[in-house]
């Protein structure tokens, strides 16, 4: 064990005995416990003393034994908290956002089985011609609208595979080089913001804000999410192009597609289509992008387009990330821990705007260091209570601030660990850190406020 | 000390050893080179590496040596557990066919590389089994991007077996 996990390991259990051993004025007997499992969670994950999927399956599990009926402490008589059954931290492994996220993986996995990624990639690349400036940003672009239904690290690695011809051709000093590494995951992590299944810490966000009887539809977020997609994936582009002027005006761009004719690889196309359609026109037809999302799962495996070996290969350990994120979020709403620990801060006196700045850079500065998910989980239940307090404007506040740290978290890209993306990249060894830390910077400070400015001037519009 | 994958090149004439250490010098600071001049001396040096933790991912081995020959020294190889994934390479201009069948059937040989060898194929030789042992036995192959074949590397990651989102 490193040296910075096993000081996790002495911090986490320090911080989850102090609650236990103080009394705290105002909080109640569930609240004191609550916080023990916040503590510990948040050490756990800054510090990743144990894989950060563990730590949730910890926190649920901790929440089963400590918090519910069926749990060692009998609450009856103790003033402050009515607990639950332990089926309700349990069942956020059946959170309606986590079938969401099942059906995506189940999805993104059959394209990648049958090759339509790197298909479609190629399809969509070629009306970008091949000046390299245009090329960029048609890698962009399509990385972006992948990683929008596919998780942004697989689109990564695709795209990564599509660029290393292209870079192996450039000379060696042309600076382009640097421009076109970056691109792919910074367009990816963007990409992510776009819909709700784009990436894990949006779901963090709607499964707490469906928890405060918000429902957020799947394309509601997208008419929200995808113009500051769109906007911030020109602001990269650019931003790449005048940091590391390409010093060829061409490039050469080799587009072989095969797209695979077998009837499983077709039926997975339409199944693709139907899916994406049926989602972003939930407002329409009212169906739940979730219960859509069992469409993908029974029509690949029905059929054995998606067999049981490829079942095994989810990424289920993703599913149980979020699951301990959403579970986290109840505990600290119903013992009452979220509301006493805003309630120490002098919200009032700050105005709403305030609050979102806050959040926003907050979010922004963490999940540059820790997982996206991670800080998501950890802000979003205080923010919301923040709201449910009157710091902001009811239920337009809430969703106003769950925006701000979900898309805050995406545009952390500054180092090789705030994103799986950014890791991949850098290990091409194409790029060194610094050139990440430069863009990453500039383009986390403009997507920052371009964030604030939408929930001054668009939002309130639209919602 | 870091756990390192290590390649290891057994020659018994310096000036050849040497030109095989300089052909490989891009892998270098990812994947350290050890060198041996006989059989014994790679035997005793494997396992004093394998004692420390390391690994080694590919032995090029010349056949003959003074002493124990090469195709003796990688079946050995094959035999023990630490060192049967390790890829195994002859680098040499006199091994019979009987002593390659050998390698080939015992050792699991998966290149011969006959001498005079040419700088790219020693290259492109290495970096293809070097990248099939990471894809293989490590669990995140990824850091080994910028030496081996990172095509290859992004496509195993793409498919989902090593990193997923956070």
């Amino acid at each position: 064990m490193t040296k910075v996990k096993t000081t996790g390991l002495f911090l986490g259990i320090i911080g989850f005995c102090i609650p236990l051993l103080m009394n705290f004025q105002g909080l109640s007997l569930a609240g004191h416990i609550a916080m023990s499992i916040f503590l510990l969670a948040a050490v756990f994950w800054m510090f990743e003393t144990i894989p950060i999927y563990s730590t949730s399956i910890l926190v649920i599990f901790s929440q089963v034994l400590l918090l519910s009926t069926e749990g060692i402490i009998d609450f009856s008589g103790v003033a402050g908290y009515d607990p639950q059954s332990y089926t309700q931290f349990i069942g956020t492994l059946a959170n309606p956002i986590i079938i969401l996220f099942l059906g995506g993986f189940v999805l993104a996995d059959a394209a990648v089985k049958y090759d339509f990624d790197k298909n479609l990639t190629r399809i969509l690349l070629s009306p970008f011609g091949n000046r390299t400036s245009t090329i960029m940003l048609g890698l962009m672009a399509v990385t972006a609208a992948l990683s929008a239904f596919m998780s942004n690290t697989a689109t990564t690695a695709m795209m990564i595979t599509v660029i290393i011809p292209i870079i192996a051709k450039m000379d060696k000093g042309d600076p382009a080089r640097i421009g076109i590494a970056l691109s792919v995951p910074f367009a990816a992590n963007i990409g992510g913001i776009a819909t709700p299944i784009g990436t894990p810490p949006n779901a963090v966000v709607i499964a707490a804000l469906n928890q405060q009887g918000l429902a957020v539809a799947f394309g509601s977020w997208m008419l929200y999410a995808l113009p500051l997609a769109i906007v911030m994936l020109l602001v990269a582009w650019q931003v790449l192009l005048r940091l590391h002027p390409p010093a060829t005006e061409f490039v050469a761009l080799d587009l072989d597609t095969k797209l695979q004719k077998s009837s499983h690889a077709i039926l997975l196309y339409v199944t693709f289509g139907i899916t994406v359609l049926l989602w972003v026109t939930e407002g329409f037809h009212g169906i739940k992008s979730s219960i859509v999302a069992l469409l993908p799962v029974v029509v690949l495996t029905l059929s054995s387009a998606f067999s049981k070996q490829d079942i095994r290969k989810l990424p289920w350990e993703v599913l149980w990330l979020i699951a301990g994120g959403i579970a986290l979020g109840i505990s600290m709403k119903d013992t009452g821990l979220a509301s006493w620990l805003v309630g120490g801060i002098a919200w009032g006196d700050l105005s709403s705007m305030m609050v979102l700045v806050v959040f926003g850079a907050v979010t922004l500065i963490m999940s540059n260091f820790l997982s996206n998910t991670v800080t998501a989980s950890l802000l979003i239940p205080l923010a919301l209570t923040l709201v449910t307090s009157g710091a902001l404007d009811g239920t337009f506040g809430m969703l106003l601030v769950g925006l701000v740290i979900a898309l805050s978290a995406s545009f952390a890209m500054i180092l090789p660990i705030s994103t799986p993306p950014n890791a991949i990249a850098e290990s091409t060894g194409v790029l060194k850190t610094k050139h990440m830390l430069l863009s990453g910077s500039i383009i986390g400070v403009i997507g920052l406020i371009l964030v604030l400015l939408l929930s001054v001037f668009y939002w309130p519009n639209i919602i | 000390m870091k756990h390192k994958i290590y390649i290891f090149v057994v020659e018994d004439e310096p000036e050849v050893l040497d030109a095989i250490v300089r052909d490989l010098e891009e892998f270098e600071d990812i994947f350290p080179i050890e060198m041996a001049d006989s059989a014994e001396e790679a035997r005793d040096l494997l396992s004093a590496l394998i004692d420390e933790g390391h690994e080694i991912g590919l032995i090029l081995c010349d056949h003959v040596l003074p002493g124990q020959n090469g195709v003796e020294l990688l079946v050995e190889m094959q035999d023990k557990p630490s060192t049967a994934e390790t890829r195994k390479v002859l680098i040499t201009g006199q091994a019979g066919l009987d002593e390659t069948v050998r390698a080939v059937n015992e050792a699991d040989l998966k290149h011969y590389i006959a001498k005079p060898w040419k700088k790219q194929e020693l290259v492109e030789t290495t970096r293809k089994l070097l990248t099939d042992y990471v894809l293989e036995q490590t669990e995140n192959p990824m850091e080994f991007m910028s030496v081996l074949d990172s095509e290859r590397i992004a496509d195993f990651i793409r498919k989902g077996r090593s990193i997923t989102d956070n």
